[in-house]
């Protein structure tokens, strides 16, 4: 039998170092089907953050924290030091830079594109240590790091390519989280620092830090409410966030937020609970209980009183900023879409519908709560954190669909902790005897009351004693069925990953009705034209989706890019687009503005294109210019967005629309021209352009760029120009001269 | 003919300075009404009178439909809004220097000014701005004011007002005090202590058990995750009319839903997550080994067939979804 032949290997040392290979291989696999899923298609994107690491390898740290980048936002330019967050960067310049000192020459563009699913692979091992800390099941670890090495929930932001502040911060979440659980353990100063100090390497990588700022407080606020309070806690937290703090401190954009804005003032109220309730508990220790209550009752009244001025009247003079507007969103929800339209643009602040979910997580959905249900268990300080955890992201990651990331960690840990608690129960060789477990229970028959009474805190379904499964039959069937559920689950992950996650937005994929694969490729045809064609300093006008690859892949200046850091700067564009022709002269001409680039994908289908987008330009730009842009104008009488014949005047008139459908209607015999997005016939007659010209439009027509025209030789506006040029002069002198008229006198 | 052209054309300015003299008194006529009660109830003739063309004034006029049957929930909704508007307004400038008469025309009083206007909805806010005197503007139209972000507050429509009367008085807007608001809330939070007080030692018991707090945790886990934030901001339907009459559950669309789609993707859930949990804690704990049997075989079935149908309601929702387990295609 097998069993002879590896007992050996099983028993005492020799056991604990073949489990230990064991393990240590697994988690090599892990890390390799980790990264190995991520490969599918390799684009780099977005490119801005790429720009910002070659000059940070080129010109050094010093150069890049002062680095003020004049080739975007023109004519304002951007303190890109000061406005980002640099973890990213560093961290791919330090790995260049070791792997140079070990003489490996590699290109600072292969670190960047494998950075994510490298740090995915550190993810998977953060992952089997956070989970092992929650569980004494062994393979619940190995489990929960499979799950997030694979969970598309992930994949969806570390392809290899996608080079964003998330292709490393989901591992420092999940790290400093796992740190954090040990310094709660251990009550360890040290592993308290370490937590501060991946704490402050989040900080400095990604936005989303906010979420463990508010995280870690609402555990150590949970325990205390439950009365768990001890000086493990207080050594833990205390360490955390004095050394968080003043780590998250050094970031130049970061800067003084950790003590003046709202999101960061739970971490602080609970810092001084942590310290009224230590003083507390030490002055239990000296005074009798009785007049122990009386001045517990003072004290928190008193606290509550003064804690509560001092917090109004703080807010009040403005010394603590008011709720930023990102984070506000996730509290009120319907605030960001009335106050601040940039935010509500953004598709990636909108909520998350079902669907969503089960295509980022699978099974691992309905596993999570049986996972959250099973911490309930033995609600130890860690097991608490995983249910605070668990609702608090399965909030935020409802009402933004981004924050899926910030779920994924936490359901691929409580779902691998109940698929290891039914293999560990349907796996076990040791079948009980009925016969035993019948004396047992007859033996247990007159203490169990006594046993409910002591377990009446516990789980309801926890009250009787363990007995294990009998039949083979039982284990076989359920162990085959989770078998197969888990080979689903690595088939839905490649196919999410392999037909959803793996075309990145500059390069469409789309199957002919053949089945084959057919790439469009129209965004870097005209990136590639415009890097060829146009003067080295050429500034472009676009919506700020495209600025980020219009500066890395096209090298020109642009005007606004997705780090909206400038909402008047954006109007101004919105203003530009959404206005008619002798509006948008004068503010493209302010701007220097040479070309502009429009989305157009009427022809193809694609749904992502400006017209789509449009209202949000007209929002936007109504919330500076209320006077001068009205989304109101943009509908019909009755309330309709149209493109086609009853589309309204300002619809007609405003650049983008005219830039959309110049010429369009050529590619169609008279009477068929159709716009395949909106599902609309379009008039036969387009629109007419006046001070712009067309330069380019790409095979598909998706990216039409236009030049904006000199001013007039001869010092006419360029309206009557271009009409003379297209040979109106005779309609416009019988205009003059009035019409005939018959003389009578 | 261009002798009479001419002659009409020289008479134009004297019949507008002829018009001037009673046009002033028609402001301080309407101005004194204002002072007795504002806004002014208007009717078709009263609102003709008061925006007839040669006026030296402005006048904000509310379309409105307050009665019951017209269903305009916003236009009654406004109401109380626009009242406060134009008493803190004309109570702020009771000399009349802004020179701007505040109106409502309801529907039931003004018919023939929405048809002839071709209003299809209501509410609707006109300013009309003066075509004589100093701050006469050459586009006699009125300006049209929607209500297309939902109800807006008095002081939304103040700041749009304003924005037309540059350099006339802006009086503020005074809100009374709502003292029936603070009492309430006052009456509430000493409720609520009165309550929890009394209560208390009934109440630890629920609030320090563990399953009260494991049942809370699980609903809110499984609301959240199944889109009830998306139904809550996005305010989806319930659920919606197939075209044929009947009712359809799930909305097209990946990323769309309807409101029932959370609760029974929430029950299908539910469903999986306390079958997995009975046959991780509960199974291993019966004594006999029939019943083991038999309770093994029903929770895997359970499992089975709800993965089942969640699997072919999520192919229902993206159409090129390959994969599907055996009960239901």
């Amino acid at each position: 039998m097998a069993e002879t032949v590896a007992e050996p290997f099983l028993k005492g040392n020799t056991g604990r170092n073949t489990r230990g290979i064991l393990r240590l291989s697994i988690l090599v696999l892990i890390a390799a089907a980790a990264i190995a899923s991520r490969l599918f298609s390799v684009i780099l994107d977005p490119w801005f953050n790429f720009r910002a690491t070659k000059y940070l390898v080129s010109n050094g740290f010093y150069d890049f924290w002062d680095w003020f980048d004049d080739r975007t936002w023109h004519p304002l330019g951007r303190v890109t030091g000061g406005t980002l967050y640099p973890g990213l960067m560093v961290t791919s310049g330090a790995i260049y830079h070791a792997l140079r000192a070990l003489t490996i020459p590699v290109d600072i563009r292969n670190i960047c594109v494998l950075l994510a699913p490298a740090f995915s692979g550190l993810t998977a091992f953060a992952t089997y240590l956070f989970t092992n800390e929650m569980t004494t099941s062994p393979s619940a670890g190995l489990l929960a790091a499979a799950f997030m090495g694979i969970a598309p929930g992930y994949i969806s932001r570390s392809v290899a390519g996608s080079y964003d502040n998330e292709a490393i911060a989901i591992f420092l979440l999940v790290f400093t989280f796992y740190l954090w659980i040990k310094a709660v353990k251990l009550g360890s100063v040290m592993w308290g620092a370490l937590c501060a100090l991946f704490y402050g390497y989040m900080v400095s990588a990604w936005g989303g830090y906010v979420f463990i700022t508010n995280l870690i407080p609402l555990h150590v606020f949970v325990l205390v409410c439950m009365g768990r309070y001890s000086p493990r806690l207080y050594v833990s937290y205390c360490t955390w966030y004095a050394l968080g703090t003043l780590a998250s401190m050094q970031i130049p954009f970061v800067g003084f937020l950790p003590i003046r804005s709202s999101e960061h003032m739970s971490a602080l109220g609970v810092f001084g609970l942590l310290q009224l309730v230590g003083f507390v508990e030490f002055v239990r220790s000296g005074v009798p209980s009785k007049q122990f209550g009386t001045l517990l009752r003072g004290l928190v009244l008193l606290v509550f009183g003064l804690s509560l001025g001092g917090l109004v009247l703080l807010t009040v003079s403005g010394v603590i900023a008011p709720w930023t507007g990102r984070f506000y969103s996730l509290w009120d929800t319907s605030y960001a879409k009335i106050h601040i339209p940039i935010i509500a643009s953004v598709s990636e602040h909108q909520p998350t519908a079902w669907p969503a979910y089960f295509f980022d997580l699978n099974l691992l959905i309905w596993l999570f709560p049986a996972g959250v249900y099973l911490c309930f268990q033995k609600l130890a300080d860690e097991q608490v954190f995983v249910v605070v955890y668990s609702i608090l992201a399965s909030y935020f990651s409802g009402v933004m669909v981004r924050l899926m990331l910030t779920l994924t960690p936490i359901v691929c840990v409580a779902a691998a902790m109940a698929v290891s608690s039914l293999l560990d129960t349907y796996l076990s060789l040791k079948s009980p005897d009925p016969a035993d477990s019948a004396i047992e229970a007859g033996s247990n028959g007159t203490p169990a009351p006594s046993k409910k009474a002591a377990k009446q805190d516990g789980l309801r379904s926890m009250r009787q004693p363990l007995v294990g499964i009998y039949s083979t039959f039982s284990k076989m069937s359920v162990v085959s069925a989770l078998t197969a559920y888990l080979l689903i689950f690595v088939l839905h992950c490649t196919w999410v990953t392999s037909n959803a996650y793996s075309s990145p937005s500059v390069v469409l994929a789309s199957r002919m009705p053949d089945g084959s694969q057919h790439i469009i490729d129209d965004y870097r045809e005209a990136y590639q034209w415009l890097r060829q064609n146009t003067a080295e300093d050429a500034k472009i006008m676009s919506w700020w989706d495209y600025g980020y690859q219009i500066g890395g892949m096209a090298d020109r200046p642009t005007l606004v890019d997705n780090n909206t850091w400038n909402n008047t700067h954006i109007a101004t564009v919105g203003k530009a687009m959404s206005s008619r022709e002798e509006v948008s002269y004068p503010i493209m001409r302010q701007h220097e503005v040479d070309y502009v680039l429009v989305v157009f994908g009427g022809l193809l289908g694609y749904s992502g294109d400006d017209i789509n987008k449009f209202l949000w330009m007209v929002r936007i730009a109504e919330g500076i210019w209320p006077d001068e842009v009205k989304e109101r104008d943009f509908f019909t009488d009755r309330g309709e967005y149209r493109v086609d014949e009853g589309a309204t005047e300002t619809m007609k008139n405003s650049l983008m629309y005219k830039m959309s459908y110049y010429n369009y209607c050529t590619l169609f015999p008279p009477g068929q021209c159709q716009d395949r997005v909106r599902g609309v016939k379009l008039p036969d007659v387009g629109p007419t352009l006046n001070t712009v010209e067309e330069a380019f439009t790409s095979e598909n027509w998706i990216i039409r760029i236009f030049k904006v025209k000199d001013l007039d030789n001869a010092g006419r506006d360029l309206a009557s120009a271009a009409s003379f040029d297209r040979g109106n002069k005779k309609k416009k002198t019988i205009k003059k001269r009035g019409p005939k008229v018959l003389r009578v006198e | 003919m261009h002798f009479l052209k001419g002659l009409i054309l020289s008479l134009l300015p004297a019949a507008a300075f002829a018009a001037k003299k009673p046009a002033a008194d028609k402001f301080n006529q309407f101005h004194t009404k204002a002072l007795a009660s504002t806004p002014l109830k208007l009717d078709d003739s009263v609102y003709a009178k008061l925006t007839a063309a040669p006026r030296d004034y402005s006048v904000v006029v509310l379309l409105t439909a307050l009665e019951a049957r017209f269903g305009c929930a916003l236009c009654r909704e406004f109401q109380p809004e626009w009242e406060l508007l134009s008493s803190s307004w004309t109570k702020g400038d009771k000399q009349g220097d802004s020179r701007l008469i505040f109106g409502t025309l309801d529907f039931m009083d003004g018919k023939n000014t929405f048809q002839s206007l071709g209003l299809q909805t209501a509410p609707v806010l006109l300013f009309f701005q003066p075509t004589v005197g100093p701050h006469a503007v050459t586009d006699i139209g009125p300006i049209r004011y929607d209500f297309t972000s939902g109800p807006q507050s008095a002081e939304q429509v103040h700041s749009w007002i304003a924005r037309y009367l540059p350099d006339r008085p802006h009086p503020q807007i005074s809100r009374p005090i709502n003292w029936v608001r603070g009492i309430a809330i006052t009456t509430t939070i000493l409720g609520t202590i009165t309550f929890l007080s009394v209560a208390w030692p009934y109440m630890v018991p629920i609030i320090q058990n563990r399953n009260v707090w494991a049942a809370i945790s699980l609903i809110a886990i499984l609301l959240f995750t199944t889109g009830h934030m998306f139904n809550h901001i996005r305010k989806v339907p319930y659920v919606t009319g197939d075209g044929k009459g009947g009712v359809s559950y799930f909305a097209g669309g990946f990323s769309n839903q309807n409101g029932l789609e959370t609760q029974i993707l929430a029950a299908i859930y539910g469903l999986l997550s306390f079958a997995t949990i009975s046959l991780a804690l509960k199974v291993p704990r019966i004594t006999d080994p029939k019943t083991q049997q038999v309770a093994v075989i029903v929770w895997s079935g359970v499992i089975f067939g709800m993965y089942s149908f969640l699997l072919s309601v999520f192919r229902m929702k993206n159409g090129g979804y390959p994969f599907w387990l055996p009960p239901f295609f």
